[in-house]
């Protein structure tokens, strides 16, 4: 019972890290359906720029997210224009746009840092609180938080304000968004910045965590194109619960099968959830893309 | 002084291939026009492009003396010209109440939702009771209406609608045409439709057009046009 | 240049162009380093041609190939150490087995769209990956398989590098054979048609399903075959090398790209402008700052998936069309 206890947690615990850089995805791939393959690497850049914040400024990585969130969205702006506004039409081409991004950014930052890896320290790594046997650090602590009350505050955000519907409503049927008045390209261009500076965001908070090094991004990437394809695409509460399922698979995976084969567990859930029920756990958008109606 | 919206010399169509020719027609403050044609003959098209969402290729097309033929779709309805697209193309998975909030996002009638919102209620009191349901769950007559009522959010002078009776029942295609004529008693608004069946658009038309082929080809009342011939062929679409 | 050649006298204009490409293999037959890249050019240039059979030809977008190309380089090393089968033998049952786990596995998958599609595929190379780490007695796991070297035909093992120089040109114009077959015959019709609108095709009743199913077998038999030559030139493999997506899986569609997706020559075009010159700048830049030439390279694939969406090939046909038509 206490090592089920524990697998448990420490699934919860990876599920707020995976449910938390896919959020940035969930909106991208959910809402505009760009495959952003360099989406790892938005990630990954923000952890950077929390390490930057704290070396050059002496910055806690929490509170480096105030500069690291608008950087990321100017970054976001820049990227959107350059590679992702051009290809709006062709998704293979769009693999290529940001896989080419992806070795771009990766390499740039190996050329900086000459291979060498780097960490975050923050104070709140210090202190954690214990359930039952295990220790939860201040860090995943605040994961957990962060993943919630974004999620929620998106959540809102989509629901109850007008921008956030008009979002919604490019989402669904794109050519009658265009006739209430929306600028369907200009909803893409922001939502892809918030998209960027979310995934900014995430790593900012996970940076602590781990040991930075540019080829970093490739562990989430496929986890978030999991979780956003699990939860339902542009669903919110979907992705949040997507990532749970995929962390506490994994854990469960890890321990009970083989810890070997723990990724290659959910990426078995990810195909069969494309085969079986594209549409995901939300079950609302994303039928399009998958087959049936066109978009124009 | 100039017609609410004119069309000259119109050539539109997707890709390499024109599916309109040269259309020109009219539409005048206060009157209803109907634009009848068979399937295919791009009667979609014509309003598609009309609303900004396809560029025409060749030809004017003026709102209220000012072009719009380059103008997108966006842009468009914030000037006073709404398009209700066949099925009505709600947002399935939104309220009424939101996808009506949505009809009047455009920022010439934003500010004025609360107040249009009401009007609109009372036009078609069947939405006000369902508010909160998901349009993707409402029934064919029930959609159609939404998306009328959607279109009427943004406060149009000229309210288009592609093929309104279609896949309706005959005592709906009745009801929804009510409702058509009372939206324009009421709030003064002009309605260009496109029609695939010849006998309902008469009953709610002054005017009309028959298209063939991509060509306007006859124009003239809607008792004229219902008695010619080859309003007969076109309708069949020989 | 159109895509569907309709004469003999098409076949002996491929059979040109692709001897032309054993000109530099006869010109630097002396400089081992250029022999080398020849020999990863031939190699790549057949597998883009294999992928594009059903990648670009098929419309569908695979990101998965390095599984059918990993399938084939473990089977052959496999059989040749274990039981000492000839790798010219031993080809065969991984191409057979891809033959048949292809269609397999990307059955369920051809009704997802295009990126749906491709991050499928992309799982399925990841899932590969995992799995080749974790069997240990048939992998050889993380640290992979060794061919130790014993020079010999039947061994597919040789001291002269421009042998196998001479064995991918082979496999290479085996490949594009095929491919020109394909397009000619009634199949190669149907997915031209597949590509163009998979829903007219359906409705004028060609079987899109079936049509895609034997592309797939086709391409990823090809690719498996590639793997096992791959396999027996460098004589070591392991599963970061056979699953990289930089390197295999991507790499493929990216050459069929920027030589022209959907032409049958483009890929060979492809392939011999990118792999001499990734191996040109790895030499040049890798030494001093690591990555400084997959910067380059990176910038190099946006650019294509930017700028040159048909390719090298599409962008010569387009100009053949111009001069063609003022001309008249």
């Amino acid at each position: 019972m206490e090592t089920l206890l524990n697998v448990l947690v420490v699934g919860i615990l990876l599920g707020g890290i995976y449910g938390l850089v896919s959020i940035g995805l969930n909106l991208i791939f959910g809402v505009i359906r760009i495959v952003n393959f360099a989406q790892g690497e938005l990630v990954m850049l923000g952890m950077y720029g929390a390490f930057l914040a704290y070396s050059m400024l002496g910055l806690d990585p929490y509170v480096s997210t105030l500069i690291v969130m608008p950087a990321m969205f100017l970054f976001g702006v820049i990227v959107q224009r350059v590679a992702i506004q051009p290809l709006q039409a062709e998704s293979s081409m769009q693999i290529f746009a940001t896989f080419g991004l992806l070795t771009v950014l990766q390499n740039v930052v190996l050329v900086f840092t000459r291979g060498e890896g780097y960490s975050v320290a923050t104070k709140v790594a210090s202190f954690s609180i214990a359930i039952g046997e295990i220790r939860i650090t201040g860090t995943h602590l605040i994961i957990l938080i962060a993943v919630t009350a974004i999620s929620v505050l998106l959540h809102l955000f989509l629901q109850r304000t007008l921008m956030g519907k008009s979002i919604r409503a490019v989402t669904q049927d794109r050519q009658a968004a265009r006739l209430m008045g929306i600028n369907v390209e200009r909803t893409f261009m922001v939502t892809f910045d918030i998209g960027s500076a979310l995934a900014g965001l995430a790593g900012a908070l996970i940076a602590p965590i781990y040991t930075l090094s540019p080829g970093i991004g490739d562990n989430f990437i496929l986890a978030a194109f999991a979780v956003v394809v699990l939860g339902g695409l542009g669903s919110v509460a979907g992705a949040w619960a997507g990532g749970m399922i995929v962390g506490i698979v994994e854990a469960f995976a890890g321990y009970y099968i083989d810890p070997e084969l723990k990724q290659a567990i959910w990426f078995l859930i990810f195909l069969l959830v494309l085969v079986i029920r594209p549409t995901g756990l939300s079950g609302q958008v994303g039928a399009e893309e998958v087959g049936f109606r066109e978009q124009s | 002084m100039s017609r609410l919206l004119e069309v000259l010399g119109m050539s539109a169509g997707y890709g390499l291939a024109p599916v309109l020719h040269d259309i020109g027609l009219y539409v005048d403050s206060g009157e209803v026009v109907a634009v009848i044609g068979a399937n295919g003959v791009g009667k979609t098209t014509l309003l598609r492009t009309i609303a900004g969402i396809i560029q025409p290729s060749a030809g004017r097309i003026a709102f209220d003396g000012r072009p719009i033929g380059s103008t997108p779709a966006h842009d468009i309805v914030g000037q006073g010209l709404a398009l209700v697209p066949e099925g009505g193309r709600l947002f399935p998975f939104m309220t009424v109440l939101e996808n009506l909030e949505l009809g009047a996002f455009n920022p010439s009638s934003r500010e004025k939702t609360r107040t249009t919102l009401d009007e609109v209620m009372m036009l078609f009191p069947i939405l006000a009771e369902r508010k909160t349901q998901l349009a993707g769950s409402l029934s064919g007559g029930e959609r159609q209406m939404c998306a009328i009522a959607r279109a009427l959010m943004s406060r149009p002078r000229l309210l288009m609608l592609d093929e309104p009776s279609a896949g309706l029942s005959p005592v709906m295609v009745e009801r929804v045409f009510d409702m058509l004529r009372s939206v324009v008693a009421s709030r003064n608004v002009t309605v260009l439709l496109v029609e695939q069946h010849v006998e309902d658009a008469p009953e709610i038309a002054q005017r009309a057009y028959v298209i063939e082929r991509g060509r306007i080809v006859k124009t003239g009342s809607g008792a004229e046009l219902m008695n010619d011939p080859d309003v007969q062929r076109a309708y069949m679409g020989l | 240049m159109s895509a569907i050649p309709s004469t003999t006298r098409t076949w002996c204009l491929y059979a040109g162009g692709l001897l032309v490409t054993l000109l530099p293999l006869a010109v630097l037959s002396g400089d081992l380093f250029w022999v080398n890249i020849l020999i990863y050019t031939y190699l790549f240039a057949g597998l883009a041609v294999a992928w594009n059979i059903i990648g670009g030809f098929g419309g569908q977008f695979s990101l998965g190939h390095g599984v059918f190309f990993a399938v084939g380089a473990y089977m052959t090393a496999r059989l040749y150490l274990g039981w000492e089968i000839s790798p010219w033998l031993g080809m065969i049952p991984g191409a057979l087995l891809c033959a048949t786990i292809g269609p397999l596995v990307f059955w369920p998958t051809f009704r997802l769209k295009g990126s749906f599609f491709a991050i499928a595929t992309l799982a399925f190379n990841e899932v590969g990956l995992v799995m080749a780490n974790y069997l240990h007695t048939v992998t050889g796991g993380p640290r992979g398989l060794q061919i130790p070297f014993k020079a010999g035909l039947g061994n597919m093992i040789f001291a002269d590098q421009c042998i196998w120089a001479l064995i991918m040109f082979g496999f290479m114009a085996l490949c594009v054979a095929i491919t020109i077959v394909l397009m000619r015959s009634r199949l190669g019709y149907y997915l031209l048609a597949v590509r163009e609108d998979e829903e007219a095709a359906h409705a004028a009743g060609i079987d899109v399903t079936r049509v895609k199913l034997r592309d797939t077998a086709l391409s990823a038999a090809l690719a498996s075959i590639g793997g096992s030559l791959f396999a027996m030139y460098i004589r070591t493999i392991d599963p970061p090398t056979l699953f990289s997506l930089a390197d295999i899986g991507v790499k493929f569609a990216l050459i069929a790209l920027i030589g022209g997706i959907g032409t049958i020559i483009g890929p060979v075009l492809g392939a011999f402008l990118i792999i001499p010159a990734e191996s040109y700048l790895r030499a040049v830049m890798g030494g001093g700052l690591p990555g400084l030439h997959l910067v380059v390279m990176g910038g190099v694939m946006l650019l294509a998936a930017l700028f040159m969406r048909r390719g090298v090939a599409g962008a010569l046909d387009a100009l053949w069309r111009r001069r063609s038509r003022s001309a008249s």
